[in-house]
């Protein structure tokens, strides 16, 4: 591999390592901001997710975009319930969301594995072929998750710009008591949030579950990104968790070359304790 | 980090009636293997005492109001050190154990100094991310460390041929640090602590210099955890990342929530009902953590102020006095 062609596939990795961070992330700072739960399940939805797309396929046989459909409504509906019975009860409690999340967490891992067992698969690809440009070849499956990726970010972050709801959104997370005596209904717009925040992960999921090969625990690590992001980016702030994404997956998809995986992390993860100690709010954070 | 108050105050208990309860359990500890041959249970009954002077040095560094989630790392640094030491350099485990919890103490005030200018959820972000990042050193230098595999042929302290002397030996180690954290809590020190948890600006205008405690309260809390780390290396005769990643940190503080916070007594009660009762219904096999889910969000729902506080929730039901949580809602 030349160096030229070396650059142009970290590049596309890091592309599309940041955009499924981003989008991890932009659902988790939703759930953050507007009801005040650190999701530390948000990781295994991810991984939830990206089983139900693998049996979608293998079992039923079902196109990968229709399996992808199917994943997102299905982890779409679970958010909402579990938004209903489970979050809506320690909104802001921080000791409670941490055991609740854990029992999920435990809840769902486990059925993953007893179903599945420790087998490592691959979900089938959504797109087929190598697409050549001069002497550097990138699979068409990469190119489709990038573009999808981009494409929700931008949805994303329309909806919450130009769209009642969205500002209804952006109303309740920098005051909720002033979003009520507006009238704007906090427990339907957590539940919009709540949609939209697992269907980002149940997108991801299923991309990246084409993309890498994975566990039942690889929720953990995706957890571990996200909180990464949300606090490199700074609380509140879109812009932050955008800039953060792009950083962190830069970085993940490029210091691998150089060292092995662990020390990456490790770097990485120093870099963010010496940062943050300088700069507690974050990149772009604004309020506490 | 919650927004409701968590009281750390004292027991409405007599103290002496504590006294005589504390010093009852000891005795019958002290008299299980004479009564149990089961090894297995007696490894349970080890494993419990390590957790239980983990989460102890936990919830004390968590009474000054920081919340340390980088625990289970911190045990990790007190493990592999004293591994390593005793391993490669020959040197005899019971001075490695020590060096081990020494080690751990020095990481957690070196890292304290700059942490404590840091509040809650800053500081728990930053916990988790050093926490982390020292498991993947761990991992990373895997030609030394055993890397994810983890580092086995530690020598042990006892030989390997029975548990019971190690038994009574992290029996004794339990009791003493337990005692030693008590008296530190209910000291003068631990006032200090309390009140900086519950009004830094208050505690700081009143003389109580905030970053000196919580500095010193963090490195003790780290010596417990590297010390509980390093002895239980020596036990197992083997260490491995997965036991001190940031889901075993997570645990730590779950044994801890549920337990109670507000209570000394609290971690304890919660590691035996979250690690030692889990064991008993292992026959479940793959569907034991769906037991033990369950049990959290019992404990959760229903308890929120964790297993400590039910007598007391008992009491304002049958007494028909509405709790907190009502009146607010």
């Amino acid at each position: 591999m030349t160096s030229l062609s070396l650059i142009l596939t970290t590049g596309v990795n890091s592309i599309i390592l940041s955009s499924m961070y981003i989008l991890l992330a932009l659902g988790f700072a939703f759930l953050f901001s507007i009801m005040g739960i650190l999701n530390f399940a948000h990781g295994v939805i991810y991984m939830v997710s990206a089983f139900l797309c693998l049996k979608f396929t293998l079992l039923l046989g079902m196109n990968p975009w229709l399996a992808l459909v199917c994943t997102v409504i299905i982890v779409a509906i679970f958010g909402v319930l579990l938004e209903r019975f489970i979050f809506r009860r320690f909104y802001g409690d921080m000791n409670g969301t941490i055991v609740a999340c854990l029992g999920i967490i435990a809840v769902l891992q486990n059925s993953v594995v007893i179903t599945e067992g420790y087998v490592v698969e691959k979900i089938p690809e959504f797109a087929h072929g190598f697409m050549r440009i001069g002497a550097f070849s990138v699979s068409w499956e990469r190119i489709v998750t990038l573009l999808v990726g981009v494409i929700l970010l931008v949805l994303v972050l329309l909806f919450i710009n130009r769209t009642k709801q969205g500002q209804q959104m952006q109303a309740i997370a920098q005051d909720t008591e002033g979003a009520i005596f507006q009238g704007i209904s906090i427990h339907g717009i957590a539940a919009l949030a709540c949609i939209i925040a697992f269907s980002l992960a149940a997108v991801s999921g299923s991309l990246m579950g084409s993309y890498l090969s994975f566990s039942p625990y690889m929720g953990d690590n995706i957890t571990m990104k996200i909180l990464q992001i949300l606090v490199l980016g700074g609380i509140g702030s879109i812009n932050g968790i955008l800039y953060a994404g792009l950083i962190l997956g830069t970085l993940d998809a490029s210091l691998p070359i150089f060292v092995n995986a662990a020390a990456a992390q490790a770097i990485v993860l120093f870099v963010i304790v010496v940062i943050l100690l300088f700069r507690p709010k974050g990149l772009f954070g604004r309020e506490v | 980090m919650s927004n409701e108050r968590i009281s750390t105050n004292i027991s409405s208990w007599n103290r002496n009636y504590q006294f005589i309860i504390y010093a009852a359990l000891i005795v019958v500890l002290a008299l299980i293997p004479v009564f149990i041959s089961s090894p297995f249970i007696i490894h349970i009954c080890i494993l419990t005492l390590v957790y239980i002077i983990a989460t102890t040095s936990l919830r004390l560094v968590m009474t000054s109001g920081q919340f340390p989630l980088a625990h289970a790392a911190f045990m990790g640094i007190g493990a592999y050190s004293s591994a390593m030491l005793s391993k490669y350099w020959g040197w005899s485990p019971w001075l490695t154990i020590p060096i081990g919890a020494i080690l751990a103490m020095g990481l957690g005030v070196f890292i304290g100094f700059p942490f404590s200018k840091l509040r809650t959820f800053y500081y728990a972000m930053v916990s988790v991310f050093f926490g982390a990042g020292i498991v993947q050193v761990i991992v990373a230098f895997g030609k030394y460390t055993g890397g994810s595999g983890g580092l086995a042929g530690i020598p042990t302290l006892f030989g390997a041929a029975s548990k019971i002397p190690y038994f009574y030996f992290f029996l004794a180690l339990a009791v003493v640090s337990v005692l030693i954290m008590y008296r530190l809590e209910f000291s003068r020190f631990g006032l200090n602590l309390k009140a900086i948890d519950q009004s830094y600006l208050v505690a700081g205008s009143i003389g109580i210099n905030e970053a000196r405690n919580r500095v010193i309260v963090l490195g003790i809390g780290c010596f417990f955890a590297g010390l509980a780390g390093a002895a239980y290396s020596a036990y197992n005769m083997g260490i491995s990342p997965t036991n001190i990643d940031m889901t075993a940190t997570l645990w730590l503080v779950l044994y801890v929530v549920v337990g109670g916070m507000g209570n000394f007594a609290g971690p304890i009660i919660g590691t035996i009902f979250l690690y030692m009762v889990p064991q008993f219904y292992r026959g479940l096999k793959e569907y034991t953590p769906f037991l033990t889910a369950a049990l959290l969000f019992i404990v959760i729902f229903f308890i929120p102020k964790g297993i400590v506080s039910l007598p007391k929730l008992i009491w304002q039901k049958l007494k028909g006095r509405k709790t907190k949580r009502e009146i607010s809602q």
